[in-house]
């Protein structure tokens, strides 16, 4: 199994959420964050004064997959996500060691 | 056709016809008809019988006008006036929790809230106790010594003719608005006792004392300028309308008393070092407050006729108010985008405020491009005034030493600009203009400009010094400012164990110390709604 982390904008979460769901990912957990990249953010004013935006508000989406989807998977999420400007964000993959149901005890690769 | 239809099938057909067009124009054919009927019918009774509706010749001669006394109409009409605009005026409470809520942290708006709400009922009661008495009553041209308790009250109030009880509420609800401007400038950092004494100083003595001088009926201020008084050289006495100076100038200068006591909030840098002014919480309440004040306003300055038989002067203070306050939200706006290359929320919102406290003085005598005028002046002088205050290094988190203070002491001195020579006072059966006052650029030269540069300077300085005074005095008692701690943590969870949105909001600190583990849990674990796209923050403790 693997996870897939992407930082994105969140203008494009429901794109990607469609775009996903329709893809067949069965399951997501969407969390509000804060960052920012290479770019380290933007000034602002206000009341006059400059004030530094170096953290933008992002949305993190967690999808576990099994790995023979990963690569697929990811291709649809950047598509989705994709508009070809700065601040579009970044996806992680990572290895998951196990998976379990909370409600039945199910273990294993059909769990995500 | 027989008709064996029951009344259900009958309406149903009726239903179905009303559907379809062809038996709609049928439908109305048929009323047209009945109302031409009806109509010829009335005409008819018309003209043969005149009388049936009056339009005949009267027999009998008509009942003689009643003589009016003034208890009849007048005190009445003129009570209700005032009353209202006194509830007017008390909304603009409302507005003032807002604004100051909204431009301060989400940490410290609890405290706005409670400081809003507390200072009111403060101030209600020393109002009645002595307060009132102080400013209103006769005594020297200092302060006044009568009506303590409100107690040997006349039923009305001096020649005004309006019920005693109710001035004293109108002039309640001004008594607030000068208490609530001055904890503008103190927010999130002062402590609660610290809040309680300051409201007492200012609601019990500097208020009313200070407003006696321009507002009592023997104050020496609005005596000045007569033989016999306070510089009798001068020629007039000080004008304040509705109290650009007495209200907000007082209000904004022990703001600013209270500001340079304190010292700014912890984290706090000063533009000049590279840093800028906090960013507000909710500006959907900052800008909504705003314009509750704006609508408070037509309480503020039409009710200071206390007189609704002086029509003309109401409906003239009414529009003057409204206008003043537009010119100075664009001309704020647009000085600030020159300035900031930003089209600023805040600087709008205190632009149109500034319009609003500088026509209070003036809004009687001046007509109503005066009032664009002065009002447009007022919107630039705010933005200048809050760059000023952030050069000096004072933290003003609202901007009220600026909106009120400053745009206070120019409202009041344009009077001596753009007063229209065509207004005099007004009055409880009619207004008096007799003597009209007249402005430099009306011909009527430095007479007026004087008595208000004499009369706001000397309500200016003394109020600065007896509130800087009454401030390091609370500050020495060590009651004045909240410890460091408590103030990182937020006021809300130090004084008031409450934080302004357990639910969505955490302040920045996370779980802040000092509270046990079980408590904090059960204020910060609550189910976390649908998600916002946003600026909420959650944190997992």
């Amino acid at each position: 199994m693997k996870k897939i982390e992407a930082y994105i904008q969140p203008y494009k979460l429901d794109d990607v959420k469609d775009a996903l769901i329709a893809a067949g990912v069965t399951g997501m957990s969407i969390s509000e964050v804060r960052g920012h990249g290479r770019q380290k953010g933007h000034t602002e004013t206000y009341r006059g004064s400059e004030y530094k935006v170096d953290l933008l508000p992002k949305v993190k989406l967690e999808v576990v997959v099994p790995a023979a989807r990963a690569e697929q998977i990811i291709e649809v999420l950047a598509t989705a996500a994709r508009s070809g400007k700065i601040g579009d964000g970044k996806i992680f993959v990572s290895a998951i060691e196990g998976a379990i149901r909370i409600r039945n005890g199910d273990r294993g690769e059909s769990v995500p | 056709m027989t008709n064996t239809l029951s009344l259900s099938g009958k309406l149903s057909r009726l239903r179905e016809r009303l559907r379809t067009p062809e038996w709609r124009k049928y439908g109305q054919i048929l009323l047209m008809g009945k109302l031409l009927g009806v109509g010829l019918v009335f005409l008819l009774a018309i003209f043969m019988h005149p009388d049936l509706i009056g339009f005949g010749a009267h027999a009998q001669a008509p009942a003689p006008d009643p003589v009016l006394k003034g208890n009849d109409i007048v005190n009445p009409i003129n009570t209700v006036w005032t009353l209202v605009a006194a509830f007017l005026v008390f909304g603009m409470q409302v507005g003032f929790t807002m604004l100051e809520a909204g431009f301060c942290r989400s940490r410290e708006t609890v405290n706005v809230l409670m400081e809003c709400v507390v200072d009111t009922c403060l101030c209600g009661l020393l109002f009645y106790a002595w307060g009132f008495a102080f400013m209103f009553s006769h005594g020297n041209g200092f302060i006044g010594m009568n009506w303590f308790f409100l107690r040997g009250a006349p039923a009305t109030y001096e020649s005004t003719g309006v019920a005693f009880l109710a001035v004293w509420i109108f002039q309640f609800a001004f008594a607030d608005t000068c208490s609530t401007i001055t904890s503008g400038a103190m927010i999130g950092r002062t402590a609660w006792i610290g809040d309680l004494l300051y409201s007492f100083a200012v609601s019990g003595f500097i208020y009313p004392i200070i407003g006696h001088w321009a507002w009592g009926p023997d104050g020496f201020l609005a005596a000045m300028g007569q033989p016999g008084y306070f510089l009798p050289w001068v020629g007039t006495g000080f004008h304040d309308f509705a109290g650009s100076t007495v209200v907000h100038t007082i209000g904004g200068f022990i703001a600013l008393a209270g500001a340079i006591v304190l010292g700014p909030r912890l984290g706090r840098k000063f533009k000049r070092d590279g840093g800028g002014p906090m960013m507000p919480h909710d500006l959907t309440i900052a800008a909504s407050g705003g314009l509750l004040l704006w609508f408070g306003w037509y309480g503020f300055n039409p009710g200071s006729t206390l007189s609704a038989m002086d029509f003309v002067g109401i409906g003239r203070v009414a529009a003057n108010t409204t206008l003043a306050a537009c010119a100075a939200g664009l001309t704020a706006m647009f000085y600030a985008y020159m300035r900031s290359n930003t089209w600023d929320v805040s600087y709008t919102v205190n632009g149109f405020l500034a319009g609003l406290v500088a026509i209070t003085c003036p809004c009687y005598w001046v007509t109503p491009t005066g009032a664009i005028a002065l009002g447009g002046i007022a919107g630039v002088i705010v933005v200048m005034g809050v760059e000023l205050l952030e050069y000096l290094r004072i933290d003003d988190p609202i901007g009220a030493v600026p909106v009120h203070g400053i745009c206070g002491i120019w409202g009041t001195l344009s009077l001596g600009l753009f007063a229209a020579g065509q207004f005099g006072s007004t009055g409880p059966f009619a207004p008096d203009n007799t003597m009209p006052l007249a402005g430099l650029f009306y011909g009527g030269g430095f007479t007026v400009l004087k008595a208000q540069a004499i009369g706001s300077a000397m309500i200016t300085i003394s109020t600065f010094a007896f509130a800087m005074v009454v401030m390091l005095i609370v500050n020495a008692m060590g009651l004045l400012r909240i410890s460091p701690e408590g103030e990182n943590h937020g006021l809300d969870l130090h004084e008031h164990g409450i934080s302004a949105y357990p639910e969505y909001v955490i302040s920045a600190m996370g779980r802040p110390g000092g509270m046990p583990a079980e408590q904090a849990a059960a204020q910060f674990s609550a189910t976390a709604p649908l998600p916002q796209i946003g600026f909420s923050q959650k944190t997992t403790s």
